[in-house]
């Protein structure tokens, strides 16, 4: 074996662009982030020490509102997506004729910006869009159904589940296609039927590839700006989008950076948790 | 425990006939061992059994019920995979519990089970290790455990030693026999190892291209090969053509490439004058320097391997290449002139 590599002034300059990237931009921006947050890095006026920002942001109702929406977007999109992409998953564990076609239509929001895909969902489920027209046409309904711009969120969640279908669809499938055939054969052997096999074999060995899954997703919709601003109810914004109104409308940087903060430590928080949760369930093993 | 029966089962994949119209009826309590080299339909036809495939053609049969429709998880069937196939995220405990779960089997009647069953295999301290944490031979132990503690009609097994070292192999086939015997249970084993398949079966079932070569016990199969290729797959064997010059009775005078041959042809099907017969005998038939039978031979050695027990000899007799055995203890080495005598009664005549 060779020693272990002297780190030499060359090697230093290679890493540079890379490491000093990550410490300068993402490692300073946070920094001061949080310390705007704090009254430091004033853009206008006086820097200093105060917990007056976030005492305001903490007291404000339409902050905790807001916070609140985004944490209800963030937890049903994240098991919404996870439900509807799991019997995918499953469904395209084996390969087949219809397949490869289908697989490929279904990643296509993959390609297509948040914003983008928002204005496509809106044209069918607006209130004049292709939806109502069909169910009014049909006489199923006699008046339109209120699906985008809902005060819960429906519009919102909808639109997650379309946009990261394919990428939580990508992240169980590789979770499902580790689940070898013998195993399943093993407990069909046994007795196990349909549900049996489903919930006490694929769900348990899916299990941290679901987990990542709603962890990722969880994060993107908690911080969703785009998706909100169009199919989200009118009170109360995303965090991200009270953020916006903050620092643009208000000019109010450093209560915005106080969301930003908040923004950051839930998605820390959700991550660690994640990892103590996913010890728990392999702390046998 | 049941009795099985296959009746002109067909299985094709697309264009490939995996089984191709087998009969085989096993009777209950009885041990038969599939053999065949790769893609033979061996493991097809387990599969079929179990239900993981369904026949084409044909029928399989659970004493007198049919079971072609029925779903695998219905069958009462439990099979030994070659992979074990253990569930990687429950203990030795659960593992070995699923399939009385899933017969909704009252926990304290598992328990006691569960017991029995980790104590005959020497499992009791593992209970609570996940199949990660355990050797090759402790998971195999535990995919029999799990088959067998569901008291099963049928016990498959699907090549399960094939992932053992040699010395683990042959202790635990000798387990699975004496367990299969104690259990009553009839087994269906599939195997591609012909000394395996010798030690373990009342009867084995020898495969070539989803078809059915030869059925028989074990000393039949080996004694009196009926094909070129059972003869060939099964040890070692001299295969040779000759045509037949007199029959008299059961006895044969034939003439082989290499010289001169009398052959008994006693419980074979007795050949015409004047046929060309396919022949084969076993090299341990040759006895070194045996003066007393019929048929002698006479050869040079080309090589000899010394075994230990035996030395293994390829010698030329007339042009002709052919295989013998000495446990002679004087040292036999190549470019030797050997001679040796056959009985008359250790050929097998073959047919294709």
């Amino acid at each position: 074996m060779k020693k272990k590599d002297k780190i030499t002034p060359f090697i230093i300059l290679m890493l540079l662009p890379g490491v000093g990237f990550i410490v300068f931009f993402i490692g300073s921006s946070i920094v001061i982030t949080v310390l705007q947050s704090l009254g430091f890095f004033n853009m206008m006026g006086e820097s200093g020490f105060t917990l007056g920002y976030w005492k305001s942001i903490l007291s404000s109702r339409e902050a905790m509102d807001s916070l609140l929406f985004s944490l209800k977007m963030g937890i049903l999109s994240s098991v919404g997506t996870v439900l509807v992409a799991f019997p995918l998953a499953l469904f395209f564990r084996k390969s087949g004729p219809a397949k490869g076609m289908l697989g490929s239509i279904i990643k296509v929001p993959l390609f297509i910006p948040a914003l983008v895909a928002s204005f496509l969902i809106l044209n069918l489920i607006s209130y004049h869009g292709l939806i109502n027209t069909t169910l009014m046409r049909l006489n199923i309904i006699n008046e339109p159904l209120r699906m985008l711009n809902d005060s819960f969120g429906w519009g919102v969640i909808t639109i997650q589940i379309w946009k990261n279908l394919p990428f939580v669809l990508l992240i169980l499938m590789s979770a499902i296609s580790s689940i070898r055939d013998d195993t399943i054969d093993a407990a069909k052997n046994l007795g196990a039927g349909y549900w049996s096999v489903l919930f006490r074999i694929y769900i348990p060995l899916a299990m941290p590839g679901i987990l990542v899954a709603m962890i990722l997703m969880f994060i993107r919709a908690f911080g969703d700006f785009p998706i909100t601003s169009v199919a989200g109810p009118v009170y109360p914004s995303s965090v991200a989008n009270r953020m916006q109104i903050m620092a643009n409308l208000y000019q109010e940087w450093n209560q915005a950076a106080v969301l930003g903060v908040i923004i950051i430590v839930t998605t820390f928080f959700v991550v660690w948790a994640y990892s103590r949760f996913a010890e728990l369930v392999q702390g046998g093993a | 425990m049941a009795t099985l029966t296959l009746t002109n089962l067909v299985k094709r994949f697309d264009e490939v006939v995996a089984v191709d119209h087998i009969d085989l009826d096993v009777a209950d309590g009885e041990f038969v061992t599939l053999l065949g080299p790769s893609g033979c339909g061996k493991t097809t036809t387990l599969r079929t059994i179990a239900g993981f495939y369904y026949p084409d053609e044909g029928e399989v049969y659970f004493g007198d019920r049919i079971m072609n429709n029925v779903p695998p998880n219905k069958r009462d069937t439990a099979m030994c995979f070659q992979s074990y196939a253990l569930f990687p995220h429950m203990s030795v405990w659960d593992n070995i519990s699923f399939g009385l779960k899933m017969r909704k089997m009252s926990t304290s009647e598992q328990k006691g089970k569960i017991e029995r069953v980790m104590e005959m295999l020497s499992l009791s301290d593992l209970g609570k290790r996940k199949p990660g944490q355990l050797s090759g031979g402790q998971q195999q132990r535990v995919a029999l455990a799990r088959s067998i503690v569901t008291e099963p009609e049928v016990l498959l097994f699907d090549e399960p030693l094939s992932n053992l070292d040699a010395k683990l192999r042959v202790q635990v086939r000798v387990e699975i026999r004496e367990m299969q015997k104690r259990l009553g249970t009839t087994a269906i084993y599939v195997t591609h190892d012909q000394d395996e398949a010798l030690a373990i079966s009342d009867r084995i079932v020898i495969m070539k291209q989803g078809k059915i070569e030869q059925i028989g016990d074990p000393y039949s199969i080996y004694r009196h090969p009926e094909t070129r290729f059972v003869a060939g797959f099964i040890g070692m064997a001299n295969i040779f053509d000759g045509v037949v010059l007199e029959v008299e009775g059961k006895r044969c005078t034939v003439q082989a490439p290499f010289g001169k041959l009398f052959i008994n042809a006693e419980g074979q099907e007795i050949p015409k004058k004047g046929a060309t017969i396919h022949f084969s005998w076993r090299p341990e038939d040759m006895k070194i320097r045996d003066r007393a039978s019929t048929n002698q031979i006479t050869g040079k050695v080309l090589q000899a391997v010394f075994m230990g027990d035996i030395t293994d000899l390829f010698i030329e007799v007339n042009g002709q290449k052919m295989r013998a055995q000495s446990d002679d203890e004087a040292k036999i080495v190549a470019g030797d002139s050997v001679s040796f005598g056959i009985a008359e009664r250790a050929f097998s005549i073959l047919r294709g």
